[in-house]
């Protein structure tokens, strides 16, 4: 089934083999946008709602591909991979896209295998609980964590994500040692805390609903404020933790796209991420607009690697070659 | 037929055969992916195992074909329309050759030209208007109906 | 009564004309979207979602239900016509359905499809109502370790299910799942099987592999037998399942319905393994299982209505949890989401009407489909009548167009033709191809969980047996492993003891 999925994209892919493209007219058919996160988290749902907001604006449909795994890099990799840089098939950029490569070897080279179009938004990350779990704020995790080192398990939407990397270094902190799960996105981390296969789970606010509903316990977030939805909840820097983590995430297609095609894509984007409907859409699960355009974004990718880098390397967990 | 022995000429321990080289090819794959630790299996974890548990499979077809006397390779193909199924074949492979390069319509009516007229040769009335309407009418839905584009090849005609 | 207030509610929105009108157009895309291979429901559906959304949210998500089911039919519809499953959960309909069309009733198979289809349809709509706040855990209860038990447990059922040698299927399960993991890794994005072939990255294609299995194979397979089996001198009798039939499958529909319902809330492969259990439990309680494979109706009936409640059970991790189960579900959550209606637990309380709306709207849709089917059955089993030397032609020239249009990928053709000569050489010395395809569904699935489990338990590979869940799934199988064996070694000892006599 999540083959056939594939169907559009790959339409996209090869259709510049049979027409020429044409900078001028595009766009002249559906553009698949891959989500490298399974289909219902919290990326997934705000995607959805900022594709179906630009595709008015392509006067074209944009078509969401889930590819999950790889912790939100197995899509854009294939993409930078496989497809056609003819502006048919763009993707989600999460962090990891420039960090994974600092940690493992890769298939991809985060500064010479995209062509960045537009920056769009950040997460709100939170550390959620069931709701009948012995923790109820963050200090008793610790407390636990200290007297049974590694027996606190965490679901992550991924191995190398900033809800990873974040946790280690909060853990490197406090001197406790805790143990990820790492899953392919939000739909799953939520059911393995809800099932009791992980003690918390460390994810993008696609928790919110059954934070809401009352089945899930949310003990902390880390954005620089406190979310106006949980203003009881706190921060990490209300917890005592120097740290902000929110992870921003944009759009990229395959390296050497138009500047045209580029500038199609990026206008339909940002119209998109100014509609009202998408800013709801988005403040439901607590994102806040972060746009910058196509020069600031490829900035902003060079400093990224380098923080990540210097971060990485703290925790230990720089690629070794 | 003879109760047991070895012979060569079983297609059944050929299978055996093969399948027992997939798995330990499958195995070396895994090992070199790297197998991990147990509490952290690493991701060739499952395909070493997996390649183990084939070998293993394989063996007992390998030693079920020997006690139990296969069919010959021979007698496989015996009393079969071999030939037609190997045009069939070669007359697929090529065209996925002239898939892109003469494009979807002038590989396609071929293609159905061959077919129609190599199984058993269909009346030439009617293998000409169906090996050119079929293709024509699936180009138009597919590019027209669907926007689903296909490759128009050197001559770019479809 | 509250709830049945609720679902007249339901009814009502669902019954308005424009409503009917969507659920119509729905149905009639879906159906067109099956029989052509290789466009799925999903790209049907994402392309569509645009479209729903200038209506109001309920039409919108009508008309999706009826993208959904009308291409699950459509799907059976190619299975027993041509031995050409749309996608992974007709694979088992192939088995049977594809024997009865040769037998020449394909009339009755269709029939039965459909009628199998809509009564566990609206079986697990009533489901739905009455139980599904109760079933919110049963979802969540399926952790990584239990999810891995309950995938092996599937393959052993299919390798179980097969007939012939259970080392042969157990070895194409194996290998299925080897090329299920072809591809990027799952956890570290690491290349694996890909001999530096980019469009490997990707993974191999269900839908090549598919029709190279079982399209490609038929038709080589048939070419070389020649005319032995053709449909055209058979006389195509009565179109629709005759008394016999219904009673044979009555049986079937109601327990696949029940099985497929609580399979189907499982994340993941959950559908397609209900269509082989359902399968697979037939031909075990058969008192005739020799019938199976060779065109019986229960084989049918069975995985047709289990496929279709297990897509009933699918909404309730969706509708009480906000967990999709599959992209399907996935893409109706988007759709609340683009009409601002939050997803997931407090749903039903917040706008009851469309809760209420969406799964009367499946009803709806079975009911469509069935209208709108029954009378194309006459239609699809006239195709049949086509000389052999016409028709094979034109399936090669449809599984082309299916593996082409749902990757536009030449490679893809290659990959289809492999597995066509595959599957007939692997047909030739008696291995099923069935077994391969579960396992290449499930392959890549298993193996994250399998990792996933042992990461929970720090390595600790009890973890399988001590989680009841998951042991009940292993020692099932295990049960089937070992089950054959015995009068089997029996039977072995006596045919040799036989023949040492007659010596």
């Amino acid at each position: 089934m999540k083959r056939t999925a594939l169907a559009l994209l790959s339409a996209a892919i090869f259709a510049v083999i049979a027409v020429p493209a044409s900078a001028q007219n595009f766009p002249t058919k559906p553009i698949s946008l891959i989500v490298p996160w399974p289909a219902g988290g919290s990326t997934d749902i705000a995607m959805r709602a900022i594709a179906e907001a630009a595709s008015k604006h392509l006067g074209q449909p944009v078509v969401v591909d889930n590819r999950a795994g790889g912790s939100g890099t197995v899509g854009p990799a294939q993409m930078a991979a496989t497809a056609k840089p003819d502006g048919y098939t763009i993707a989600q950029i999460p962090i990891t896209i420039f960090r994974l490569p600092l940690m493992q070897k890769t298939t991809w080279d985060a500064d010479k295998d995209f062509t960045y179009i537009a920056h769009l938004t950040g997460y709100t990350f939170g550390v959620t609980v069931r709701a009948d779990s012995e923790f109820k704020t963050w200090a008793d995790v610790v407390k636990f964590a200290k007297a049974n080192p590694g027996k606190v398990t965490y679901a992550t939407p991924g191995s190398g994500t900033s809800l990873h990397i974040g946790m280690e270094q909060i853990a490197a902190r406090d001197g406790i040692k805790v143990t990820q799960v790492p899953f392919k996105g939000g739909a799953e981390t939520n059911a393995a805390v809800l099932g009791g296969h992980t003690m918390l789970q460390v994810e993008s606010s696609g928790w919110k609903a059954l934070v809401d509903s009352g089945q899930l316990r949310l003990l902390m977030i880390w954005t620089a404020n406190p979310s106006p939805n949980y203003p009881n909840v706190p921060t990490l820097r209300q917890l005592g933790y120097p740290f902000v983590f929110d992870s921003p995430f944009g759009i990229a297609g395959p390296k050497g796209m138009d500047p045209k095609i580029v500038a199609t894509i990026h206008d339909a984007f940002k119209k998109a991420v100014d509609d009202p409907q998408v800013k709801a859409t988005l403040a439901k699960y607590d994102m806040v607009v972060n746009y910058k355009n196509t020069a600031d974004y490829v900035k902003f990718v060079k400093e990224v690697t380098e923080t990540e880098s210097k971060v990485v390397d703290m925790l230990g967990l720089k690629k070794k070659d | 037929m003879k109760s047991s022995g070895l012979r060569i000429n079983n297609a059944e321990l050929w299978g055996g055969a093969i399948w027992f080289a997939i798995s330990l090819f499958v195995l070396e794959q895994g090992r070199r992916l790297g197998l991990g630790t147990v509490n952290a299996p690493g991701m060739g974890f499952m395909m070493f195992w997996l390649g183990i548990v084939m070998a293993a499979l394989s063996l007992g077809i390998a030693v079920q074909a020997i006690k139990h006397e296969g069919p010959s390779v021979r007698a496989l193909w015996t009393d079969t329309r071999w030939v037609k199924t190997l045009i069939v074949v070669v007359t697929f492979g090529l065209y996925g050759y002239a898939f892109i390069s003469l494009g979807f319509l002038l590989s396609t009516i071929p293609l159905m030209l061959v077919l129609l007229r190599a199984i058993d040769p269909v009346r030439w009335s009617i293998a000409i208007p169906l090996a050119f309407g079929a293709p024509i009418l699936v180009w138009w839905v597919l590019e027209r109906l669907l926007q689903i584009q296909l490759p128009t090849g050197i001559f770019e005609i479809g | 009564m509250d709830l049945l207030g609720q679902v007249a509610n339901g009814f009502a929105v669902a019954l308005t004309p424009v409503n009917l009108l969507y659920c119509f157009i729905g149905v009639f895309i879906g159906t067109l979207v099956g029989v052509l291979p290789g466009i799925g429901p999903i790209s049907a559906m994402s392309l569509l979602l645009p479209v729903t959304l200038s209506g109001t949210p309920e039409s919108g998500i009508i008309m999706m239900a009826g993208i959904y089911y009308g291409s699950m039919y459509g799907g059976s519809t190619t299975s027993i016509l041509v031995n050409i499953p749309g996608e992974a959960t007709s694979v088992v309909t192939c088995l049977d359905g594809h024997q009865m069309a040769k037998q020449g009733r394909a009339g009755p198979a269709l029939g039965i499809a459909a009628f199998g289809s809509f009564i566990a349809g609206t079986a697990a709509v009533v489901g739905l109502m009455v139980i599904a706040p109760f079933l919110a855990g049963f979802a969540v209860a399926f952790g990584p370790a239990e999810m891995f038990s309950l995938m092996i447990l599937g393959l052993v059922i299919v390798t179980f299910l097969t007939q012939g040698s259970m080392l042969k299927s157990l070895l194409m399960a194996s290998a299925g799942v080897v090329l299920g993991l072809i591809g990027l890794d799952s956890i570290t994005a690491q290349p694996r099987l890909t001999f530096d072939r980019i469009e490997l990255y990707d993974g191999i294609g269900l839908v090549p592999v598919v029709m190279g299995l079982f399209g490609v194979a038929e038709v080589l397979t048939n070419i070389e037998q020649g005319v032995k089996r053709t449909i055209t001198n058979t006389k195509i009798s009565n179109l629709l399942p005759n008394k016999e039939d219904w009673q044979r499958s009555a049986g079937p529909i109601g327990r696949g319905t029940v099985l497929g319902f609580f399979l189907g809330i499982i994340p993941g492969g959950g559908a397609v393994i209900a269509a082989f259990a359902s399968y697979a439990l037939e031909k075990r309680i058969s008192k005739t299982p020799e019938r199976f494979g060779k065109g019986a109706i229960e084989g049918v009936a069975g995985p047709e209505a289990a496929n279709n409640s297990a897509a009933g059970g699918a909404f309730i991790p969706l509708l009480t949890l906000g967990i999709p189960p599959n992209v399907v579900m996935a893409l109706l959550l988007g759709a609340f989401v683009i009409h601002n209606i939050q997803p997931g637990p407090l749903l039903m309380v917040q706008r009851p009407d469309l809760f209420w709306g969406v799964i009367t709207s499946m009803y709806i849709g079975n009911v469509m489909l069935l209208v709108l089917n029954l009378p194309l059955i006459g239609m699809w089993v006239q195709l049949l009548r086509l000389p052999y030397n016409i028709l094979f032609p034109m399936i090669l020239l449809f599984t082309v167009i299916g593996v082409f249009a749902s990757s536009n990928n030449v490679f893809d053709l290659y990959v289809m033709l492999a597995f066509g000569l595959i599957g007939y050489l692997t047909r030739k010395l008696g291995y099923e191809a069935a077994p391969l395809v579960l396992a290449f569904v499930l392959g890549a699935i298993m193996e994250n969980k399998l990792r996933t489990a042992l990461i929970i338990s720090a390595g600790d590979l009890t973890t399988f047996f001590k989680k009841p869940i998951s042991a009940i799934c292993l020692a099932i199988a295990a049960i089937m492993l070992l089950m054959p064996l015995i009068p089997q070694l029996r039977r072995k000892r006596e045919a040799v003891a036989l023949e040492d006599g007659n010596n």
